[in-house]
């Protein structure tokens, strides 16, 4: 892999970084009213001095492309403006929250993946089997399922039928003061429903999409090469199929990227989960103009960058792109 | 006994035309050192012969629907997958159609060659990549050493070739089935590689079965020649005879198309018509629509493959003697 690639990928991040930023700005520009009102949002209570302290933090009274200036800068120095409604700096309520948001959704991502592969493999393995049959329907359903419904529904069984995993929070107030293993098990155990629910839409579209894309690999030629040098049928599916079966599952693992982050904020909210979901929403609840943008700033660099490991790393399981 | 012996053997196919028979009692056998050519026309089953062989047609579709295929005696046909996993590679080894498209894309060459070797030879992985470095070298590929280390979109037609004979080889397959080794490269590359399967028969002493629609390659490279059409042998002789004295009319006509050196009279001559489509077989002599001798036992009777004075041919007209 060349470093001129990098830096380019990197160069398109950053642009799309920007834009995000404009949007932004536009976003409580084109919002109805005073912006320093919007800004301060719509408790009722913004007093005088704070209308005009926010005038004067976002130099609201200076020509429209001075405040973007201000904006950019302000954002890139990490200063995402102030939330009013939790009176504190926009910045630290994500930094509060980007932990367990992240722990979510990169363990449903792993989750999704791992497991949605291996039943597309053993769904390829025999194309008109019953595992096959079933990987089609159970895509389906999970496709079609909102995830607040399975949510709840994961709620009703585990709370009251099943009592073995919580159903709320991410971690138990009787633990505060154990050990870290102890504290790391207690947020695993805690985690299991929130991540399941959210693992679920994917996985099914994770085992859909590598049945088809390891039936297309199983039908080539090189598959055949393998048998003929007498490899197992284990070593011809995991070995030689997956990994180029693997290929196209990786680039929608990094398109869906997005979507789960999106997905994590409604599970989130299901479940109590006191991550960036939680604070998107209630910010939205109230109108927190600051905070929904820094949400939306920070969700999105979470994308950019998934999109840029994901180019990366298919860059590396796959040979032929290598050096280009 | 011969080596490798295909008796009777039937391969038949689920399409959507229903069942078609893909094979019809083929017959052949190959001894140790021996080349043996396969020639036909496209889709006349010399491929369905040579996956048989190694027991990788595709079921379903395909099926093994009677007939054996012996190798020193023993019963490829009804042998275990587990067995069949041990023979593979090791005792029978299969060079394909396709160079650009038989490697795997995401692996090294020489990982692959060296896959083949520790899955039938207990060595390690280090030892297993130097016998593949080896074996590049001797198939002809200059700086093995770096070369091992490429993926095959690195490597030109021929050398993937090449890389494909190598791992074929590499542990010293008792038969070797080469299915149409050259069809995909160019002729000057044709010609080395045809060379290359010669010394490598020397060397390695092994049995070759030489897939073909090149009569020039059967000239060259086959001691003997068994002539397919629609799925069946009609004609089986040592080279030399098939191509002095054809006898089934489709051999005669491959024979007088084969373009001859040297002469100005270089425009390509074919035989008139195609293959019936399997689905289309009916219960005459599958040629007949293309025969010039052809006669109303023709389409009603199959001919079998009998000797009528020279050498084996299935054709009423030379049991006849009509031609
Ligand atoms: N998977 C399959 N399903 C149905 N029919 C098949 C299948 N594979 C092969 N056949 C049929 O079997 C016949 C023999 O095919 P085969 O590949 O052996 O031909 P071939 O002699 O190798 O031709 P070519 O010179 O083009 O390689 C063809 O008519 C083909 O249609
Ligand atoms: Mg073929």
């Amino acid at each position: 892999m060349n470093s001129s690639y990098l830096l380019r990928r990197i160069g398109y991040g950053l642009v799309l970084m920007l834009c995000v930023v404009i949007l932004n700005f536009l976003l409580i520009r084109l919002a109805p009213g005073d912006p320093a009102m919007v800004i301060a949002g719509e408790m009722g209570g913004a007093t005088e001095e704070m209308l005009e302290s926010i005038r004067e933090e976002y130099g609201l009274n200076k020509p429209v492309l001075t405040q973007l200036a201000i904006y950019v800068g302000n954002v890139a120095r990490g200063d995402l403006g102030q939330s009013f409604f939790f009176d504190q700096p926009v910045a630290s309520l994500i930094a509060q929250r980007v932990g367990p948001t992240i722990l979510l959704v990169i363990v449903a991502q792993v989750l999704s993946i791992v497991i949605g592969v291996v039943l597309g493999v053993l769904a390829a393995r025999k194309p008109n089997g019953l595992m096959s049959g079933f990987v089609s329907v159970f895509a389906t359903i999970g496709y079609a399922v909102p995830v607040f419904w399975t949510g709840i529904m994961l709620i009703i069984l585990f709370a009251s039928i099943l009592p073995i995993f919580p159903v709320e929070g991410m971690q138990s107030v009787r633990l505060r003061d154990a050990g870290p293993l102890a504290k790391a098990l207690d947020i695993a155990h805690h985690l299991v429903l929130p991540a399941f629910t959210l693992a679920i839409i994917y996985l099914a579209q994770y085992a859909r999409l590598s049945r088809a894309s390891m039936l297309e690999v199983l039908g080539s030629d090189y598959i055949r090469t393998a048998r003929a040098k007498g490899a197992s049928q284990r070593s011809v599916l995991f070995k030689h199929a997956l990994r180029n079966a693997a290929l196209p599952i990786l680039t929608v693992a990094g398109l869906q990227f997005g979507n789960l982050i999106s997905g994590a904020l409604l599970v989130e909210t299901v479940f109590n989960w006191p991550g960036m979901g939680r604070l998107a929403f209630d910010s939205i609840l109230r109108r927190d103009y600051p905070t929904i943008m820094g949400v939306l700033f920070f969700a999105s660099a979470m994308v950019v960058v998934a999109n840029l490991l994901t180019d990366l790393s298919y860059r590396l399981a796959d040979p032929r792109l290598r050096g280009k | 006994m011969a080596l490798l012996e295909i008796e009777n053997l039937n391969v038949t196919f689920n399409t959507r035309h229903g069942k078609v028979t893909a094979l019809d009692s083929v017959s052949m056998h190959v001894n140790a050192g021996e080349t043996l050519g396969v020639v036909g026309e496209s889709g006349c089953g010399k491929s369905i012969t040579a996956l048989s062989v190694m027991g990788l047609i595709p079921m379903p579709p395909g099926r093994i629907a009677g007939g054996e295929i012996r190798l020193n005696g023993e019963n490829l046909v009804t042998a275990s997958d587990a067995r069949m996993r041990q023979l593979r590679g090791a005792e029978v080894a299969m060079i394909f159609q396709e160079p650009m498209t038989s490697l795997n894309p995401v692996f090294t060459v020489g990982d692959q060659i060296a896959e083949a070797i520790m899955l039938h030879q207990n060595v390690s992985a280090d030892r297993a990549f130097k016998d593949a470095v080896a074996l590049l070298d001797r198939v002809g590929i200059p700086s093995p050493d770096s070369r091992a280390r490429n993926y095959p979109h690195q490597l030109s037609g021929g050398m993937r070739q090449r890389v494909m004979i190598a791992m074929a080889v590499s542990c010293r397959p008792k038969v070797l089935i080469a299915d149409e080794p050259t069809t995909a490269l160019d002729v000057t590359v044709q010609a080395q590689i045809f060379d290359l399967l010669n010394e490598i028969q020397r060397d390695f002493g092994a049995a070759i079965i030489m897939i073909t629609h090149d009569m020039g390659a059967i000239s060259e490279m086959a001691d003997r020649v068994a002539v397919m059409y629609a799925g069946r042998v009609i004609e089986e002789a040592r080279a030399d005879d098939v191509l002095d004295t054809p006898q089934h009319p489709y051999a005669r006509g491959l024979i007088s198309c084969i373009p001859a050196l040297g002469k100005d009279d270089t425009e390509l001559r074919e035989i008139p018509g195609v293959v019936p489509p399997l689905h289309m077989l009916g219960a005459g002599c599958a040629f007949a629509d293309r025969c010039d001798y052809a006669q109303e036992r023709c389409r009603r009777e199959k001919p079998a493959l009998v000797n009528h004075g020279h050498h084996p041919a299935a054709c009423h007209a030379v049991e006849e003697g009509r031609i």
